[in-house]
């Protein structure tokens, strides 16, 4: 009996031993198989230089992560249109491009050092850096203006945020600091307003269930237009509340030890960004390779036009894409502290132009 | 065998009722696609994009089952200590508890950030969620058995290896089918929400970037490839337990 039981036990514990093992092949051979996009060259981290180039120089490996799906937001494009037209290649660069999923991700994935660039909206950039702490440093700033915007639809009647009284408006997550921002500096009252968390579903304005819905101004429009509604649309900016967008952002760990790295790659991506600019078309070609079939070329240009016009202010033209100043951070930086929400008292860790006038130096 | 042939046709003209009515209701209404694609768009969708459904979903199916495989021997192999070392059982079950009640879509990016953004998160996450069924039936399993059989065997002293492979394991059997015709389908589902929270490729990748674009036909020719995929597994495994547990009778047939 007791022979029998312990005979039992050891062949137990080699199955569970086997375990593992049953599960390996599975476990590791589809890493490689080429997956639902073979043109998004997929490029293990760890290999130095496989691309067939004509310079068999050693090609430097980094990665990038975008901050979300593969689509047609500016600092995307930049980095899809200088990897496919061999920018990064010139500037010796093997850049990884990775997606992140959203909720935060790739600015994790940063401040762990896997990555060494990705992108992140400013407002957030700066309440991050406050709360917990995040050691994030903006190396160009491309949103000169915000993402987001209002949307009603244009048969409701609701001219101006001070029509919003009396009806539900929308919001994505937690209500954003510029909304309430838009409201006083609109002169409506906030306590009218209903606000309700709608999520990403902007059927939820055309179906009635909301009468206003946030959208980021080069996304949902599109969209919600396509289906035949047309829209009244307010930003910010607009109303004098001060609001910036989507930055290319690094570790400070990464900018202290790898300035040359950050230079490169920003060269070659604001690049691809001039690139993009002058070959729209070329460009959306590109992104689509990146995006897969369920997503309308259409929509990617509508994207890729409304942020290179957010792009460009009176900063950019006399300094090129990406510029940044103290002055623009800082007009940020003291809305939100009057929103209440966590800000550092001294915001200038949370850009720089150094690697922005490295890159222009060349 | 005329039962069984009338009953699948039962089946498949419900299916096509569900359809017709489906189909009839979108264009009735003038449902717009964004809210709710026909099923003929949807089926339009599958037939022209063959390549790609095939790759997600050939992605989709190996991480299912890997993940299966792993939750199903974890789970049955700790039934099985469990049925011997009876005083274990209240630790580990309340352990295996905590487990199952943890909201999965939480954890799945903090494993994106441990294991990578391969495939491996994807078949923890659906080893974690399938193991669970098999571990509470396979247990029940092999705690109930007829103690009347139990004397028998001990009448003929039979040992306890003799016991657990002649009478337990046989009446835990058909317990472990059913609880496999539960985590079958739910491997599927556990592979797609890990795709979805970040992934480079599978079925759950195709529906998150088919949702965040709002384009519905594609996410919808997704969901049917996941329901028949579901449905054939289930199938598989009724007629394995048919042949397997072959001295029950078939439900069928009575």
């Amino acid at each position: 009996m007791r022979k029998n039981f312990w005979l039992l036990v050891s062949f137990v514990l080699v199955l569970a031993a086997c375990t593992p093992t049953a599960a390996t092949p599975a476990a590791t051979e589809p890493v490689s198989t080429p997956l639902a996009e073979p043109t998004a060259v997929e490029q293990s981290p760890t290999t130095v230089v496989t691309e067939p180039s004509p310079t068999p120089a050693e090609l430097l490996p980094m990665t990038f992560m975008a901050g979300y799906k593969p689509q047609a937001n500016l600092p995307f494009v930049g980095v899809y249109v200088a990897k496919a037209k061999g920018f990064f290649e010139e500037e010796g660069l093997d850049v990884t491009v990775e997606h992140s999923a959203g909720q935060g991700q790739h600015l994790q994935l940063l401040s762990a050092g896997t990555i060494q660039v990705t992108n992140q909206d400013a407002a957030v950039l700066l309440q991050r850096r406050a709360d917990p702490g995040l050691p994030l440093v903006a190396i160009a700033l491309l949103g000169q203006k915000g993402q987001q915007a209002y949307a009603a639809l244009k048969s409701s009647g609701i001219e101006s945020p001070k029509d919003w009284e009396g009806h539900t408006v929308g919001y994505k997550g937690t209500p954003p600091p510029d909304l309430f921002a838009l409201i006083s500096a609109a002169g409506a009252d906030k306590d009218k307003i209903k606000l309700v968390n709608v999520g990403f579903d902007p059927r939820l304005l055309t179906e009635g269930k909301v009468d206003v819905y946030p959208v980021f101004k080069s996304n949902e429009p599109y969209m919600i237009q396509s289906w035949g509604y047309d829209l009244n649309l307010w930003a910010a900016e607009d109303f004098g509340v001060p609001s910036l967008g989507l930055t290319y952002v690094t570790s400070e760990e990464i900018l202290k030890t790898q300035p040359e790295l950050l230079t490169r790659f920003l060269r070659g991506a604001l690049r691809g960004i001039q690139y993009a600019a002058e070959h729209p078309d070329e460009a959306i070609e590109i992104t689509l390779t990146y995006t897969g079939p369920e997503t309308d070329p259409a929509h990617m240009r509508f994207m890729l036009d409304a942020e290179l016009k957010d792009a460009q202010s009176d900063l950019t033209a006399e300094n090129g894409w990406g510029w940044q100043t103290q002055e623009q951070w800082q007009a940020l930086a003291d809305m939100l502290k009057t929103e209440g929400l966590p800000v550092e008292d001294d915001i200038s860790g949370a850009f720089t132009t150094q690697i922005l006038e490295a890159a222009r130096g060349k | 065998m005329n039962g069984s042939r009338k009953s699948g046709l039962v089946a498949l003209a419900l299916v096509l009722v569900f359809f017709a009515s489906w189909e009839a209701a979108v264009r009735f209404f003038g449902v717009p696609v964004y809210i709710l694609p026909s099923p003929s768009r949807t089926f339009v969708t599958l037939a022209t994009n063959p390549e790609m459904y095939l790759q997600a979903s050939a992605l989709t199916l190996g991480e299912s089952l890997a993940g299966l495989l792993i939750g199903v021997l974890t789970g049955g192999l700790l039934a099985i200590l469990l049925t011997l070392l009876p005083g274990l059982e209240g630790g580990v079950m309340t352990l295996a508890i905590l487990m199952k009640s943890t909201p999965l879509v939480a954890i799945a990016p903090l494993l994106t950030i441990w294991l990578g953004f391969g495939v491996v998160p994807k078949i923890v996450i659906t080893a974690l969620m399938t193991f669970f069924p098999v571990l509470v039936n396979v247990l029940s399993g092999l705690q109930h058995v007829d103690p009347a059989l139990t004397d028998l065997f001990h009448s003929w002293n039979a040992s306890r290896w003799e016991v657990f492979r002649h009478l337990r394991l046989p009446t835990a059997l058909p317990f472990l089918f059913a609880a496999l015709k539960i985590s079958a389908p739910l491997a599927l589902i556990g592979a797609v929400v890990a795709e979805w929270t970040g992934a480079s490729g599978g079925l759950g990748r195709t529906m998150w970037l088919a949702y965040t674009n709002l384009n519905l036909p594609y996410l919808f020719a997704a969901i049917f490839i996941l329901a028949a995929g579901g449905m054939s597994l289930f199938r598989l495994l009724g007629w394995l337990e048919r042949k397997v547990v072959f001295w029950l009778p078939d439900s069928r047939e009575s």
